[in-house]
């Protein structure tokens, strides 16, 4: 869960990469001719509103509108005395409490006299949401944008991964001997102090794939999959101290990092790439991000 | 990881309900349902368990190495598929976390019904182990917040602080933490997570603390002041102090939830103060804690449930008031056949550092 320091710094991301996300959503909107568009947002499936506004919830869920030639408007179900805490790292001003977002969007809806809205992946709401959203009397359309990582966000995505990268690998030798719990601790202190958000920390001794830390002793070939979430954007590095990757292999398995989740099986622009060798029978685990483009697939 | 107890009950719930299939659905916020009766932490971002009327269990993930874990049944690693699958059988299905499931995920199934508030009341009377797991994950609380209270320093980082707490509980078996923390004085309305604020001499700082452990939460709240407290300070607490006695005091089987909110906001209302326990003010008087950090019933004055025996919950009067800002204080009960057992042992105070 998110409980690293969640922040805005406007020299590293700055408003002008979101006012071009909004202003491409908003030319798709008049594409289609519609007036605004929903994002959902929970505390794990965070991305896309995070992309356009910085939000990243802690808690709770909401829903994201963006409108056409207006500002971003968020629907929330947390408290109105945390909202000055949201306005100072993201984008929004316009906060609305909304215990129960369908009704919210329809009355907002309403107000408006929208009579049709997008939504970005409508089958991928929650059911309930989903349900009362499409039963109410406003026409849900279903929108899909390419959601490509552009330069802003490749930079973060670059200090996510060099931050897990360098970190893990300082680290990796005195892992050995360890408690898994121990490690899993240490690598929590070193990189929510380097300002990361949330991380996840999987282990093993090579008889497994990496699981969460169990209360084993790590031996010398020990790997470890490390997710991290620097400001909004997850990355994911597998290591272990026996060796390093001489490039990706094609059998590799991927996930997707820039779709609605923090990574999910899956294939994308933005992708974490894991596989494994078998040596002397230990499984021993490699992995890392990568960009894909036009070229091919470079690491990030 | 299979909780044959649990299977039980849902087996039996299935025939009193007429079910020929009960699918229990987590994603990676939200796993209890699914470790209700697997007990695996999954990576996700999706898992499901399956039951049928025979007590046949098996699981389908959405991620392989998940799929490779799950050694109590049989287990794919292809979500769609998998769903797919379940979805062809004949009878009726009934899905338990039905509410958050991506709704292409719901669409095979024909007509499934809500199994969400079912299997959340079999879930709040915790069985033998449950309670073990629950009383560790409140010990590992306890020490969290000593060393909470042993880390801060006027100066530190609000999320230097946290980084520290976070190291303390996963170096000591914790699977995941939720916290959340805030400082200053009575300009303080809430907790959030952590920010970059420097820690000053007169600061009341409040945490929540909910270490999970093998998949259970427990939780303490606590507030500290940096310094000696103020008289404010002081009066504040204890009217905090006299809520949570009265809730301890008030809690056994067969009272109301919302007579253990009520019982809380009258001791502001004593003083006062009784426009702080509204929404405005404060969210909830409590929760229910196990399998996730938040669990129904909510501890509020417009909840009608009756308490039962075996549940785990917190009571926390946390709220704003003027006298010194937010202020964070509460344990982890457990309701015992005649009153209820505080889960936590850190002593019941003001700390000051």
């Amino acid at each position: 869960m998110k409980r690293g320091w969640i922040t805005w710094d406007q020299e590293e991301l700055p408003r002008a990469a979101f006012d071009a996300r909004l202003a491409a959503v908003g030319d798709h909107l008049a594409e289609r001719d519609l007036p605004a568009l929903v994002v959902y947002t929970d505390i794990w499936k965070s991305n896309h509103a995070r992309h356009f506004s910085n939000f990243m919830p802690y808690w709770n869920r909401a829903l994201l509108l963006i409108a056409r030639q207006a500002k971003p408007v968020l629907l929330c179900g947390l408290s109105p005395r945390v909202y000055p805490w949201i306005r100072s790292v993201t984008i929004l001003e316009e906060i609305l409490p909304s215990p129960d977002l369908a009704k919210r969007l329809v009355e907002l809806c309403s107000e408006k006299g929208w009579k049709r809205i997008g939504v970005l992946d409508l089958a991928g709401l929650p059911y309930d949401l989903n349900q009362a959203i499409s039963s109410a009397p406003v026409e849900a359309v279903d929108l899909s944008l390419p959601l490509v990582p552009d330069e802003w966000e490749l930079g973060m995505y670059r200090h996510a991964a060099k931050m897990a990268r360098e970190g893990l690998m300082e680290e990796l030798a005195g892992g050995v001997g360890l408690v898994d719990h121990e490690f899993t601790g240490l690598l929590e202190r070193k990189f929510r102090r380097a300002g990361a958000e949330d991380l996840v920390v999987l282990l093993t001794n090579g008889k497994t794939v990496p699981l969460p830390a169990r209360g084993e002793i790590l031996g010398e070939r020990f790997s470890v999959a490390l997710a991290l979430e620097y400001r909004g954007h997850w990355v994911k590095v597998v290591q272990n101290p026996v060796g390093h990757a001489s490039g990706l292999p094609s059998g590799a398995s991927t996930e997707v990092l820039s779709g609605p989740y923090p990574y999910e099986s899956g294939n994308g622009a933005l992708v974490s790439a894991r596989w494994e060798t078998l040596r002397d029978g230990v499984r021993l685990f490699f992995g890392d991000t990568y960009w894909r483009t036009a070229a091919g697939i470079e690491l990030v | 990881m299979l909780n044959q107890d649990r299977l039980s009950q849902l087996k039996d719930l299935m025939a009193e309900r007429g079910w020929d299939l009960l699918l229990l659905y987590g994603h990676s916020w939200r796993k209890d349902f699914f470790r209700c009766l697997i007990n695996v932490n999954f990576s996700g971002p999706h898992a499901l368990a399956a039951v049928d009327r025979s007590g046949e269990v098996r699981a389908v993930m959405s991620d392989a190495w998940d799929a490779e874990v799950v050694a109590a049944c049989p287990a794919s690693a292809n979500f769609p598929h998998g769903l797919g699958e379940l979805a062809s059988r004949r009878g009726s299905v009934a899905i338990a976390g039905v509410e958050m499931m991506e709704t292409r995920f719901v669409r095979p199934f024909s007509n499934p019904v809500s199994a969400t508030l079912a299997v959340e009341e079999i879930r709040r009377v915790k069985t033998p182990r449950e309670m073990e797991l629950m009383r560790k994950a409140a010990r590992l609380a306890d020490r969290g917040y000593q060393q909470f209270a042993k880390t801060i320093a006027a100066g530190m980082k609000e999320y230097e602080l946290v980084a520290e707490v976070e190291a303390f509980l996963k170096s000591n078996g914790a699977e995941d933490n939720f916290m959340l923390i805030a400082s200053g004085g009575t300009e303080v309305t809430g907790m959030k997570p952590p920010t970059e604020r420097r820690f000053q001499w007169g600061d009341s700082v409040t945490t929540e603390l909910t270490p999970q452990v093998d998949g259970y939460w427990a939780q303490i709240c606590r507030t500290l002041v940096l310094g000696e407290p103020s008289a404010q300070q002081r009066e504040s607490f204890a009217i905090f102090s006299e809520a949570q006695k009265a809730a301890e005091d008030f809690l056994r089987p067969g009272v109301n939830i919302s007579d253990l909110a009520r019982v809380q906001n009258d001791v502001f209302r004593k003083y006062g103060y009784g426009e702080y326990t509204g929404p405005k003010y404060t969210r909830v008087r409590g929760h229910g804690l196990g399998l996730h950090c938040d669990e129904n019933p909510y501890v509020l004055e417009d909840v009608n449930y009756t308490v039962k025996e075996g549940m785990t919950l917190i009571a926390h009067p946390n709220t704003y008031l003027p006298l010194s800002g937010y202020m964070a204080f509460g344990d982890s009960l457990v309701v015992t056949a005649n009153g209820c057992a505080s889960l936590n042992q850190t002593e019941r105070k003001l700390f000051e550092k």
